[in-house]
């Protein structure tokens, strides 16, 4: 029973950790009032990325590092038709996705199916791993693990509830006007910010392709993208919650695994769908049945709509 | 000195302006990409031309290409009139398929009758797969982008399902398809079947109704001004979910079209990407049903010079990037759109830069 559980969480630990990171960098767009629908492509970019730098150099700090760089790039190119020109968010986020699908997918074609040669290998955390259940789940996994569930949310929470730069970013989402009289540089905190996001997009990508499937395929985001964004509506926009939805969804996948390793009599191709039916289901319920939530949970005031200094 | 100022509305001139700018400057990126990776981008440029408006076969997959993609584009033209966006084209396309393949694999009878059952049973499919992001949307206000959208992911897994799965074809042993379908759409012009006209048909329907009709007007209305709409007493749930329901039923239809038109069989990743692209389309078309047909039609062309530009070893993907690239490029374009000319400020004297006054005493 004790295995079970700990190799279940395991694998929801490695599976939602693209999740999480790539919700985390959501929250930080979204907080400041842009919504990026461009994660799909920007992880997808980050994925392939990471995997044609690992094979010409095999080392996956670098390959982590690229997809960094390329998903910041993604992003400046996004913040720049959204943020600086003031172009419609969900089309310019549309068309990131498609962009990063496609362009991935073609410098892609010639690696797709390669195994990559080096992966973020699991590493054991002196004493911490040697907890029950949680510690080879948590400290005994890839070092990315600790840094995405812990250290990063521990960061930004701190950055955007303790900071007075914090709470400017905020005022930025909630009330772009106002926050303009009080001298804060609304687009360039807007721009900014959106790039750090994409940028953990892209690393989500060569996470997803050096430590939890690694090889590069064709589509092999699947969604994922996608699952973030959604993520960050159930987390209400908190770092926190996003990595805990994406660990979440990481046990939901992980049971899918589970059914299929086992041979539930369940065909492959449903069990996949688990993910999806269930992020619809945390994005739809909690607003249904409590309604309470709809204040504390709330978006930031200004989410996706471009601000204008010269018109109120 | 000139100086831009932004105005609300953007007239169509400025639009197409700045969309043939994009255009342009989407065709000079590629070129230079294609020019770099060693490629002759005239000799290509001339290729896409022959083979795309040049020739009979270039012209009938126009055709075929631009059928579904009008009612794609049609399904997310009308949600946008209300001001919604509907991503899940390619969901309710996929189970527009799956309702008219079930009808047409398991319903004996002469294509008169198993025709439009299929395209009502495949519309009632993609209106249910719209029905919980519809009432979630009109009732608890949940975000109708993302519910859209991950109900797609679903759609594509359980086609494959089904396609591999029950209804999987057990007469020649198929890969990820069913079996033959025995009806068809009849062909009208080389491949080009009666789909084709039926949805241009569709598209002038929807125009009219949008324009001519209180049904129309209200949705426009609750669209373009929710508060004006709210008080003028006009029941915008009600409009809300009769359009979201029509939405999956139009992009339904165009997996209908697709499976007993072109494909004839079911079979996994069948959609191609036709509902994504439908949005590009209804982009294109500014919330206008009748512009949605030159809209299809661009859109058409670039994935007929899309199958051109893969017989030169360049991968199916590139087209996906090109429309994206386009895509950006025009939401820049529409944007600039909005800004005018204005004549400079005139600086009143510093003497008189303050009204003067009046005095009573």
């Amino acid at each position: 029973m004790i295995a079970l559980l700990t190799g279940l969480l395991s694998t929801a630990v490695l599976a939602g950790g693209v999740l999480a990171l790539a919700a985390l960098g959501e929250v930080l767009a979204e907080r400041v009032g842009v919504t990026d629908l461009g994660v799909e492509g920007l992880m997808s970019l980050g994925a392939a990325t990471a995997i044609i730098t690992v094979i010409n150099v095999p080392d996956p700090w670098l390959g982590l590092l690229a997809a960094v760089a390329v998903g910041a790039l993604g992003g400046a190119v996004f913040a720049f038709a959204a943020v600086i020109m003031r172009a419609n968010q969900v089309l310019c986020g549309l068309a990131i996705t498609f962009l990063g699908l496609g362009l991935s997918a073609t410098i892609g074609h010639s690696v797709a199916g390669m195994p990559a040669p080096v992966t973020f290998a699991p590493t054991h955390v002196p004493v911490l791993a040697s907890i029950p259940v949680i510690g080879p789940a948590f400290f005994a996994q890839n070092l990315l693990v600790v840094p995405i569930y812990l250290l990063l949310p521990a960061f930004f929470h701190w950055l955007l509830f303790h900071t007075r730069h914090g709470l400017n970013m905020r005022a930025v989402g909630e009330n772009p006007a106002a926050a303009d009289a009080a001298g804060i540089p609304v687009t360039a905190m807007r721009f900014w910010y959106v790039v750090l996001g994409a940028a953990l997009a892209g690393g989500a990508g060569a996470y997803l392709s050096l430590a939890v499937i690694p090889s590069w395929s064709e589509g092999m985001v699947s969604g994922r993208g996608w699952i973030a964004v959604a993520l960050v509506i159930f987390a209400g926009y908190r770092p926190f919650n996003a990595a805990g939805a994406g660990l979440l969804f990481g046990l939901i996948t992980a049971i899918g695994f589970l059914g299929q390793a086992r041979g539930w009599p369940i065909a492959a191709p449903v069990l996949n769908m688990l993910p999806y039916l269930g992020t619809l289901a945390f994005i739809i319920l909690p607003v249904v049945l409590f309604k309470r939530m709809r204040r504390a949970m709330a978006a930031p005031a200004a989410l996706g709509t471009p601000y204008y200094r010269s018109i109120r | 000195m000139m100086r831009f100022q932004r105005f609300p509305t953007a007239p169509a001139r400025l639009v197409l302006a700045w969309r043939a700018a994009a255009l342009v400057a989407a065709a000079l990126i590629i070129g230079v990409l294609l020019a770099l990776s060693g490629r002759n981008v005239f000799e290509l440029a001339e290729l896409v031309l022959k083979s795309t408006i040049g020739s009979r076969f270039g012209l009938e997959d126009l055709a075929l290409f631009m059928t579904p993609l009008i009612l794609t584009g049609s399904a997310v033209t009308v949600t946008s009139r209300i001001g919604l966006w509907n991503i899940g084209a390619e969901g309710q396309f996929y189970l527009g398929a799956i309702g008219a393949a079930g009808v047409g694999l398991y319903m004996p009878g002469s294509p008169l009758l198993v025709l439009p059952a299929m395209a009502i049973v495949a519309m009632l499919c993609g209106v249910a797969w719209i029905a919980v992001p519809t009432l979630a949307r009109a009732w608890a206000g949940v975000n109708e982008i993302i519910t859209t959208l991950l109900l797609n992911f679903v759609a594509g897994l359980l086609t494959y399902w089904l396609a591999t799965g029950p209804w999987r074809d057990r007469v020649t042993g198929a890969l990820a398809s069913t079996g033959r379908i025995h009806v068809a759409i009849p062909e009208m012009w080389g491949v080009v079947h009666w789909g084709f006209p039926v949805a241009l048909l569709i598209a002038c329907g929807l125009a009219a109704i949008m324009t001519w009709t209180s049904w129309g007007y209200e949705v426009r209305i609750s669209g373009a001004n929710p508060g004006a709409a709210r008080y003028a007493g006009m029941p915008m749930r009600a409009r809300i979910i009769a359009v979201m329901l029509l939405s999956g039923a139009l992009a339904a239809l165009a997996g209908m079209f697709e499976v007993a038109g072109t494909v004839h069989r079911l079979q996994g990743g069948m959609a191609d990407n036709f509902g994504y692209l439908g949005i590009v389309v209804a982009v294109l078309a500014r919330r206008s049903c009748l512009a949605v047909i030159p809209a299809a039609l661009l859109m058409a062309l670039i994935l007929d010079a899309g199958i051109v530009l893969q017989t030169q070893q360049l991968a199916a993907t590139v087209v996906l990037a090109i429309t994206g690239l386009v895509l950006l490029l025009i939401a820049i374009g529409d944007e600039l759109a909005h800004y005018r000319p204005v004549a400079p400020a005139i600086r009143p004297a510093t003497s008189s830069s303050r009204p003067e006054k009046k005095v009573t005493a």
